[in-house]
């Protein structure tokens, strides 16, 4: 296939799973691009399918069948050890659950990507991103001696700290009061604008989805609606 | 190389900080524990062994002894001494010793300057007077003779004793020797003299027969050297080679027990260590899935996970070795100087083996138990990070039994070196899983009913212990194999202790009558009665000679016809000592045939005869034995064979005849009867009017067996002691580990409004179902293994324990039950939020 410009491109992906009850096909064939730079929220009822779609969008599970490209990397190809390569190369995760590892400080948190990545300025880099999130004072703290919103926002630090090429988020406010969603939100989003990052993030807030600028909506593992603009998102949410 | 660097600086602080944090505490205890409590137990029953078979080296004067008709080459003893033995020699023989114109058979002692090499010689100024311990030996031309040598001669200290040729000395009453043995027929008074004066005696010529015994001390292993060099010169009709480890003498047996039992213990806190790893190791992997899957999703390739969690368990184990090896040592150097009064036991020595076993077991422990949780641990997949049910999507859990148990096998069998036990021990616990996992199926049956109803503390137990079947079932299986374990360890000490003390309870005979008449009996039986001396029984007594089976003489070989007061190894004895009775004597047990009891019958008189006596002179049911008394002759049909308890400290015989054989001949008596130390003094009046009859003393013998149970019992509590800690340490680890799982019920419980009681109760009733379920599974399984290991390991008599049958189940319910109340409490101490972000 030829290069394009599209951080994502999917075609006809499929999920299914084996269940005590036989095949269940959670995912219908999805196929759609998204743009590099980009901003794009998955919407959905819970148990439509947008964690799964998400899972297999970051490279975390397999397609059943289907092809998949990351950046024009082909992720239905390759075995979990490729895809961990890539994950590491190119993308960063930000989670509803924070997902740090708690034995771990908070600038070791941040530092992780980085020194698995194999980078040698890994506590120089998470250092000034500990600053950008504003936490530079709570650095030798462990999660769970931070507040949640704190946490997230050592979350989003980890998650820039390489720098990646695509961003995954899943319910990144989800866990948060209202007041600390939108810190977090326009932390998430000033960073992504700054360093041109493509977003692709689960959400069931609808304020949330309006900010990016197109929706995926899913239902009952079916993409419904693949061509809302952000302008025309702000109407339907409005 | 720059993956490898990351892994371990990452590794590193995950390691520091979870340490700090507390995290490890569980698995590093679990290590602390194993490497402890194995260091501790075999560096103490190493010590102990060779405290007890120094002490025990004592009954033979030396550690190996080679017994000799003829006296051996030279260069045999030079060759024992180039490999650094101890030698020591001592020529034995029966002589008439002559004094006052009386005369006496006397067991004549020779030894040179380095006798004894093990034990002590005691002496008295008097006849039977108090011991006195002494490094010395007589001098040139003096003798030291036995008590009752003096009674018959009737000489007493300074005055000369004629051997052969030559008069000596008499210069002390020999009360104690160490090899003195104990028979009472054979027992001739003993002589000791300087070797050095042997030959002017001329009694050593030919036709006597003398012992030439040799005695060797030294190390183990050198001893076992020499022996191996000895062996193939040695000629069976002339040479034996003794050590005190020989399973024919009562206390070989009890030293073998005892290291059998240590080694038992042993090997049962190795598996109780296994176990705890185990449960610890799996609590430590399912803490760690979410960060293995962060890591992964982050881009980790799966060898970089793989190296940062070897390298932490890796640290854990070296800290875990570090921490219990100071902790074992420290452990068992406060036992032994505890016990240092009681039981010799010599600090200073150093000994490497019990360090290595405590490593090895350490490493390989760690290694192995953490083995089968860390693949789990590494098969987490990223997607974890989004679905949190994803857990390891690993094989079955049989795999983990059949890997933990052949891993406890090998670790077993690799330190005991010893097929049998291992394999008895891997078989019990295999059928307690077995059992238990049918066990946990029905408890889900009853559960499911029982949980039925309005949810009280009752009906949340049982709906957790069905709910969570098999991760109870997992946790029982490990409460039942740590109570199995305990309560093996605790019968089998009880029973040893009990099998021991028996031998030898408060009141035992310490002085034996001969030679009493007829008409001195009812005298002498009103005499002691009025001196408050009991004496059970008397036994009646006629010597004759035993001449013929069926019809056919017996060879009398001089060399094995002559007595010797080692019981049994060289023939009967010129004269056999015949008794009759109707009854059958106490810890005397008919093997063979019926005892011939009180009905009289037609034909043949019957008798009885000892088992060992029976089987080395070939004697079977039915034969007709032929004696010869004075100058008539018996003859008894064999009837039955006895199993004789020779420790009892009470006569006893080899043929106990029907007592119509014997009405024509008048007997003389022998009894034994027990006197307080403390009424020793009195005994010399007590015996004023019977100067014919002999008294034997055998307090000193009997205090010195005593001595050694006592040491031993002792040591075989403390090692009880050691192990019933280390199997405590291990439920409170399970109970704690089984705790974090049920942390998120417990904090949905709280956060839905359940009082703090209910939840208590509720989780007391489930750990005291668990507890008294385990505790029953494991008396079960208890019996059967004490069952084989008493039968095939160490040759005691098997019993059931049904006490402990109520017992287990009310301890184990117990036990479980506070220890869950405790980790419960913990819990519950913590307010709801607090406990929503531990489950994290």
């Amino acid at each position: 296939m030829t290069l394009t410009s599209n951080m994502i491109s999917t075609k006809a992906i499929t999920k299914t799973v084996t269940t005590s009850q036989g095949e269940l096909q959670i995912l219908q064939p999805i196929s759609f691009d998204v743009k590099a730079g980009e901003t794009v929220a998955i919407v959905g009822a819970s148990g439509s399918g947008k964690s799964t779609l998400l899972g297999l969008l970051a490279g975390l599970d397999q397609v059943s069948s289907g092809e998949i490209y990351l950046d024009n990397q082909p992720l239905h190809s390759m075995d979990e050890e490729q895809r961990a390569r890539l994950r590491g190369e190119k993308v960063g995760f930000i989670f509803q659950s924070f997902m740090l590892v708690q034995s771990l400080t908070a600038l070791e948190n941040i530092m992780l990507p980085a020194e698995i990545a194999g980078l040698s300025d890994a506590r120089k880099r998470a250092l000034e991103a500990l600053e950008q999130v504003g936490l530079s004072h709570r650095g030798s703290h462990y999660p769970n001696q931070l507040s949640g919103g704190e946490q997230q926002r050592v979350a989003i630090a980890r998650a820039f700290i390489t720098r990646p090429k695509i961003l995954f988020a899943d319910e990144p406010t989800g866990n948060l009061d209202a007041a600390n969603g939108d810190k977090i939100e326009n932390l998430l989003f000033d960073l992504n604008q700054q360093l041109g990052t493509t977003l692709i993030l689960v959400t069931h807030d609808s304020e949330l989805a309006a900010r990016c600028q197109r929706q995926l909506k899913m239902h009952g593992g079916v993409l419904e609606d693949t061509s809302v603009t952000a302008l025309e998102g702000q109407r339907h949410a409005g | 190389m720059r993956g490898n660097a990351m892994a371990l600086s990452l590794s590193w602080r995950l390691f520091r900080h979870e340490a700090r944090r507390g995290e490890l505490t569980v698995i590093l205890l679990a290590i602390v524990l194993s490497v402890a409590s194995v260091l501790s137990l075999s560096l103490f029953s190493e010590r102990l062994q060779s405290a007890l078979s120094d002490k025990s080296a004592e009954f033979l004067a030396a550690d190996r002894m080679l017994g000799s008709d003829k006296p051996v080459p030279d260069s045999w003893l030079e060759e024992a001494r180039q490999r650094g033995l101890a030698v020591s020699q001592r020529n034995q023989l029966r002589s008439m010793a002559f004094a006052n114109d009386k005369m006496m058979l006397t067991d004549v002692r020779a030894v040179d300057a380095f006798y004894p090499l093990k034990g002590v010689v005691k002496v008295s100024d008097m006849p039977f007077g108090l011991p006195q311990e002494t490094r010395d030996l007589p001098a040139l031309g003096e003798v030291w003779i036995g008590s009752r040598l003096f009674q018959v001669l009737g000489i007493s200290l300074g005055d000369e004793l004629e051997i052969g040729d030559k008069a000596f000395v008499v210069s002390k009453a020999v009360i104690e020797l160490p090899d003195g043995g104990f028979n009472l027929f054979g027992g001739d008074p003993v002589v000791l003299m300087n070797l050095a004066d042997l030959p002017a005696t001329n009694v050593t010529g030919p036709g006597s027969r003398t012992d030439y015994d040799y005695l060797f001390a030294g190390e183990d292993s050198a001893l076992d050297d020499y022996y191996a060099y000895l062996k193939p010169q040695l000629n069976r009709e002339l040479h034996y080679w003794r050590s005190v480890k020989d399973e024919d003498s009562p206390l070989g047996r009890s030293v073998k027990r005892a290291e059998q039992y240590f080694l038992l213990a042993s090997l049962l806190a190795i598996v109780l260590a296994a176990v705890s790893i185990a449960v610890a190791a799996q609590r430590y992997s399912q803490r760690h899935y979410d960060p293995v899957a962060i890591m992964k999703t982050l881009g980790a390739p799966a060898a970089m996970v793989r190296r940062v969690y070897l390298l932490q368990i890796l640290f854990i184990t070296l800290l875990g070795i570090v921490v219990g090896g100071v902790v074992g040592f420290g452990i068992q150097q406060l036992i032994a100087s505890l016990i240092a009064d009681k039981v010799p036991v010599a600090l200073d020595t150093w000994y490497w083996r019990p360090f290595f076993i405590a490593i090895f077991t350490g490493l390989v422990c760690a290694m192995l138990f953490s083995l089968y949780p860390l693949l789990k641990l590494f098969s987490v997949p990223p997607l974890r990070v989004l679905r949190r049910d994803l857990g390891a999507s690993m094989g079955s859990r049989s795999l983990q039994f059949v890997a933990a148990g052949l891993a406890i096998f090998l670790l077993m069998w690799a330190y005991s070196g010893n097929l049998t036990i291992s394999a008895i021990l891997l078989a019990c616990g295999l059928l307690l899983v077995a059992s238990l996992m049918l066990v946990t199926l029905g408890l889900i049956a009853v559960g499911r009913k029982l949980g039925q109803g309005r949810m009280g503390a009752w009906q949340l137990a049982w709906a957790r212990i069905s709910r969570r079947a098999m991760d109870n079932s997992v946790q029982l299986i490990s409460f039942a194999v740590t109570i199995m374990l305990l309560l093996v360890v605790l019968v089998m000490r009880n029973d040893m202790v009990q099998q021991w003390r028996d031998q030898l309870p408060e009141g035992t005979p310490n002085y034996f009558m001969i030679n009493i008449t007829q008409q001195q009996l009812p005298k002498l039986e009103q005499h002691f009665v009025e001196h408050g001396v009991d004496i059970e029984h008397f036994y009646p007594v006629v010597r004759g000679r035993f001449a013929a089976i069926n019809e056919e003489t017996i060879r009398t070989d001089v060399s094995k016809e002559e007595d010797s007061n080692s019981r049994g190894r060289q023939g009967l004895g010129r004269e056999a000592n015949l008794t009759w009775s109707n009854q059958l004597q106490h810890e005397n047990h008919v093997v063979e045939g019926t005892w011939h009891g009180e009905q009289s019958s037609e034909g043949e008189p019957r008798v009885s005869v000892e088992k060992e006596v029976a089987l080395r002179l070939g004697i079977k049911m039915g034969d007709l034995l032929t004696f010869n008394i004075g100058s008539e002759v018996v003859k008894a049909k064999v009837s039955s064979v006895r199993e004789v308890n020779w420790q009892t400290m009470q006569p006893n015989f080899f043929f106990v005849l029907e007592p119509r054989s014997m009405a024509n001949f008048s007997p003389t008596y022998i009894t034994s009867f027990h006197l307080d130390s403390d009424k020793k003094p009195e005994l010399a009046g007590l015996m004023a009017p019977f100067p014919t009859v002999s008294l034997f003393d055998v307090d000193a013998r009997i205090n010195q067996l005593r001595s050694i149970v006592e040491q031993v019992s002792m040591a075989v509590e403390f090692i009880l002691v050691l192990v019933l800690c280390a199997g405590t340490l291990v439920l409170v680890a399970q109970v704690q580990s089984s705790m974090d799982e049920r942390m998120q019920e417990l904090a949905i419980l709280r956060t839905l409004g359940a009082k703090g009681l209910l939840i208590r109760m509720s989780v007391i009733l489930e750990f005291v179902i668990i507890g008294m379920v385990a505790g029953l599974m494991a008396a079960m399984a208890n019996e059967l293994a004490l069952y084989l290991l008493q039968t095939q390991i160490f040759n005691m008599q098997a019993s059931i324990h049904w006490d402990f049958w109520l017992l287990a189940p009310l301890v184990g319910a117990l036990v479980v039950g506070i220890l869950g109340a405790l980790s419960c409490w913990r819990l519950l101490s913590f307010n709801t939020s607090e406990l929503l972000r531990r489950m994290i």
